[in-house]
């Protein structure tokens, strides 16, 4: 029971993040027919910035952040990652798809992931850093933990709970119920007819594309207190993002949310199996959510279907 | 070989002129192109001797083992159209099983892992290369990623953080020392480069670009698309894990961390930087890659940042500017600008015409279905060898879904089709083309960059043995499928009229005459059946003219013709018989005088009068 309940949390937490990132995946594919290989490095940039502007490069502890700055920073850090997600498409991705070469976005995507990643490495040389926490849960409880059915459980990890699948729900929301919801999928079934009904598709699909980083983003600057944060940790939440998009085949907005949100459940659940002393998933738990993603891609059936030129 | 050429032509007593002429020939079969290259060769071969002393041989060496896993990872990204991002794994593969048999002799320990290497490529091949390129990249990256991890959990099996310490190796007696690998490397890459380019020239070559190019054209024509991509994933896997295994020796330690999705780029980076289009594209981009990391420090030093991060980003900066050029890459830009583009001299035609004879193709009562609506309710169609049958009707009738039916891109619900005593039912397309009925689609298939030989000879290559190893070594017998597939595709343009257009490039073509080029890639698969899907859409009057020219030599020769077509002048001109379909249903059938003076055909193309001679209806 009591661990059930730690795997729920720690897979819901980080399960949430998984599944906005997997939401982001999906409509950018919907929208372009495109996948954004650098989403996990414009989250990356977005918690690094938001770090940058709250305490600096230097060490900090964890309560060393005054409201007002924090908000300053988390703001900086979302506006940071819209201009990027908007510059990218704007870069790296609309002159390919304009061109018709596949190779030309995927290359450039990646190019445009490795290029953040060396900005962030050399800005924050350090192996790990520590996010500052506004709001201060290690007053709570004991320590930060709250003891639940025999289990240790950081009260935190609540907070980030509600806040990712506050946000996942607020982008199902925004998809199905908004104006600007319904001018997305209008684009993702039919471009050009969203075009003749004066959806304006060039300024839209950009700006999904910044947006969807945003939105991610602030899940992963919520999250980031829990633990040392690295420059390595948000590319991987991104591989694993596009993985539970894969799994979801790429369906918004329920499927991919369900899918990050279950398969951070059975990352936590496999990593958290005892084999007598030894916890021989715990390395490769990690490796669950990909070889999910690769078992649904190979069980697709072959592209014929589109490529008939009928 | 050229040399072989001199001296056979040379016997006792010949004249000085004529052993002059000899050498001449040599010469000239001997290319420009292959003098640059024993030059660059000879060059690289002999630079450690030249090598100033602040530049360390170990990280030339190790670069040219990179150049040769990126040559290889080129043939799936130019000719094959598949944007791979787990080469890496393939290196990393090799790296690790060649270091973990430390004990056994070096030899085995690489055929080992470059064994394990091509199972692993094949396996990747065979799970996710018959998927479309946005799908294969994102297979190929979780692969990547995978492997890193995998790594990562296994410190066991690689030694943890630190990774497994290897001694240097001795091969024959010889120390590999640094210089020694140099030269390996070099030598590896040569390999590479002239092996992958005879797998481009062959057989398996034709079928990875056609399927590459125009995935709808190329599986009309029955090119086995899954085979001849796993295959050339298998191949490209055991270079890079050969390469992979040596470099390890090199490394003298085995690192996870250097084979993560970083390596995958940057291969990937190399082939289209250097432009995957020609075999030695990626290793001028490598080289490229290589003068990065250098020009990144230097970057780091102006500016005085903590850590020299910037060779990755220059990397990626050149990667963005070669790509939004649009050029293909450096190697190909420099080809075209040059003009130096082979234009391969063309192949002799056979000499006699070796056109199948046609056989009859029936069908009865086909019934297709889509959810409500019929859009087939019980066609009979009996085509005959020699004769071409007419398939008109407004749009909407179901010509196009007779068309499917017939050729296997879609199964009947209802209804039986036979070809001569074969039940054809539900077998699927590539089956049928083996058998001998083709089709060409409405939008003949662009196969952009390929020449009109080549294009044509995608068709006669998709039914050839088409092995990876020997393309690669070279073997009589492949070479000699290359060159029959591409002398069957010039007997085929001979056919439509298209000969002297064998060597331009199907995107300079117009629109008829792609059509064509269509039409002889079908026929060069030697089919018995032929069927046609509005060849004449967009062409002009003597287009039009000439189209009927080529069919009624195709009937003459036998062959089994369906024609659906809306041009109904190509139609009166051209057909035996002609049916006319409306809703799913038979009309009329007929010649064509008795089709076009029945009024119910009148009736059902808009209720108005057809005049037969009109261009298009």
């Amino acid at each position: 029971m009591s661990v059930a309940l730690q795997v729920a949390i720690t897979g819901l937490a980080a399960g949430g993040v998984y599944g906005l990132v997997a939401v982001g995946y999906s409509l950018v594919f919907r929208l372009t027919g495109t996948i954004a290989f650098a989403f996990g490095d414009l989250i990356g940039l977005g918690v690094f910035a938001t770090l940058l502007v709250a305490v600096g490069t230097g060490p900090v502890s964890q309560t060393s952040v005054g409201g007002a700055r924090y908000a300053l920073a988390v703001l900086c850090g979302l506006l940071i990652c819209v201009a990027v997600g908007v510059a990218g498409y704007l870069l790296v991705v609309e002159p390919f798809l304009l061109r018709g070469s596949t190779v030309g976005w995927i290359a450039g995507t990646l190019a445009l992931a490795f290029a953040l990643r060396a900005v962030l490495q050399s800005v924050f040389p350090r192996e790990a850093y520590v996010f500052p926490d506004p709001i201060p849960f290690e007053r709570l409880g004991t320590d930060g933990f709250v003891e639940i059915g025999g289990a240790s459980i950081q009260i935190r990890a609540f907070y980030v709970i509600a806040v990712a699948i506050g946000l996942a729900l607020g982008a199902v929301w925004l998809l199905e119920r908004t104006r600007i919801g319904r001018g997305l999928r209008a684009i993702a079934e039919d471009a050009d007819g969203a075009r003749l009904v004066g959806v304006p598709v060039d300024l839209f699909v950009p700006i999904a594309f910044g947006l969807v980083g945003a939105i991610a983003a602030l899940a992963a600057i919520v999250a980031s207190p829990s633990a040392p944060v690295t420059v390595e940790t948000w590319p991987l939440v991104g591989v694993k993002g596009l993985a539970a998009a894969a799994v979801a085949r790429f369906v918004l907005p329920w499927p991919a949310l369900v899918a990050g949100l279950g398969l951070g459940v059975a990352e936590a659940a496999v990593a958290e199996v005892h084999v007598g002393s030894l916890q021989p998933g715990a390395g490769w738990s990690a490796l669950l959510p990909l070889g999910l993603a690769l078992a649904v891609l190979a069980a697709r059936p072959p592209d014929d279907a589109r490529d008939d030129g009928e | 070989m050229p040399g072989t050429t001199a001296s056979e032509s040379v016997t006792p007593g010949r004249t000085f002129s004529e052993l002059r002429r000899a050498l001449v020939e040599a010469r000239r079969a001997w290319s420009s192109r292959a003098w640059l290259g024993t030059a660059v060769f000879t060059a690289a071969l002999l630079l450690p001797l030249v090598l100033p002393r602040d530049v360390a041989v170990d990280r030339l060496a190790h670069y040219a083992y990179l150049a040769a896993a990126a040559v290889a990872l080129g043939l799936l990204v130019g000719p094959g159209g598949m944007p791979s991002l787990c080469q890496g794994v393939f290196v990393g593969l090799g790296a690790v099983i060649s270091a973990r048999l430390g004990s056994v002799p070096l030899l085995v320990a690489l055929a080992c892992a470059t064994a394990v290497a091509a199972l692993a490529g094949a396996a990747v091949g065979a799970g996710f290369a018959r998927l479309r390129a946005v799908y294969l990249a994102v297979a190929t990256w979780l692969i990547a990623w995978g492997f890193a991890l995998a790594l990562l959990a296994s410190p066991r099996i690689v030694g943890g953080a630190e990774g497994v310490v290897v001694g240097p190796g001795r091969v024959a007696g010889v120390d590999l020392t640094p210089t020694v690998h140099y030269e390996l490397g070099v030598v590896l890459v040569l390999v590479a480069v002239l092996g992958t380019a005879s797998v481009r020239r062959s057989a398996l070559g034709l079928q990875l670009e056609g399927v590459g190019v125009t995935p709808a054209g190329a599986l009309a024509l029955g090119v086995p698309r899954g085979a001849a991509r796993t295959r050339a994933f298998a191949l490209s896997a055991a270079l890079a894990g050969l390469a992979g295994a040596l470099a390890v020796h090199l490394a003298l330690v085995a690192d996870p961390a250097a084979y993560g999705p970083l390596l995958s780029f940057q291969l990937l980076v190399a082939c289209l930087v250097g432009g995957a289009a020609s075999p030695v594209g990626p290793v001028v981009g490598i080289a490229l890659v290589a003068l990065m990391g250098p020009a990144g420090e230097a970057v780091g030093r102006l500016t005085g940042a903590e850590t020299a991060r910037f060779g990755a980003m220059l990397s990626a900066l050149l990667l963005v500017a070669v790509l939004a050029s649009g050029t293909g890459g450096i190697v190909p830009a420099i080809e075209t600008r040059l003009r130096a583009r082979s234009r391969r001299a063309a192949p002799e035609a056979p000499a006699e015409r070796q056109a199948r004879a046609g056989e009859p193709l029936a069908a009865q009562g086909l019934v297709k279905r889509f959810g409500e609506h019929v859009a087939l309710a019980g066609l009979d169609l009996d085509l005959e060898p020699g004769r071409i049958t007419a398939l008109v009707g407004p749009n909407g009738s179901g010509k196009s879904t007779a068309l499917r039916l017939l050729s296997g891109g879609l199964v009947a619900d209802e209804g039986r089709v036979r070809l001569a005593e074969h039940v054809l039912d539900a077998l699927p397309a590539r089956e049928r083309v083996r058998l001998g009925i083709v089709r060409t689609l409405q939008r003949p298939p662009a196969f952009t960059g390929m020449t009109a030989l080549d294009a044509v000879a995608v068709g006669a290559a998709a039914d050839r043995p088409a092995r990876a190893g020997r393309a690669f070594f070279a073997t009589p017998a492949a070479r000699a499928g290359g060159r029959r597939a591409r002398a069957d595709a010039l007997f085929a343009l001979d056919a439509v009229g298209l000969r002297e257009a064998a060597g331009r490039r199907c995107d300079e073509l117009t629109g008829a005459e792609r059509q064509l080029v269509a039409i002889a890639a079908a026929l060069a698969t030697k089919p018995v059946v032929l069927l046609l899907d509005e060849p004449a859409a967009g062409a002009g009057a003597q287009e039009v003219a000439h189209l009927g020219d080529v069919l009624r030599s195709l009937r003459g020769d036998g062959l089994t013709v369906l024609v659906v077509e809306h041009n109904l002048r190509l139609v009166h001109d051209v057909a035996d018989t002609v049916v006319v379909l409306d809703r799913g249903a038979i009309l009329a059938r007929g010649s064509p005088t008795d089709v076009a003076d029945d009024p119910r055909v009148r009736a059902a193309y808009l209720g108005r009068a057809v005049p037969v001679a009109d261009d298009d209806i």
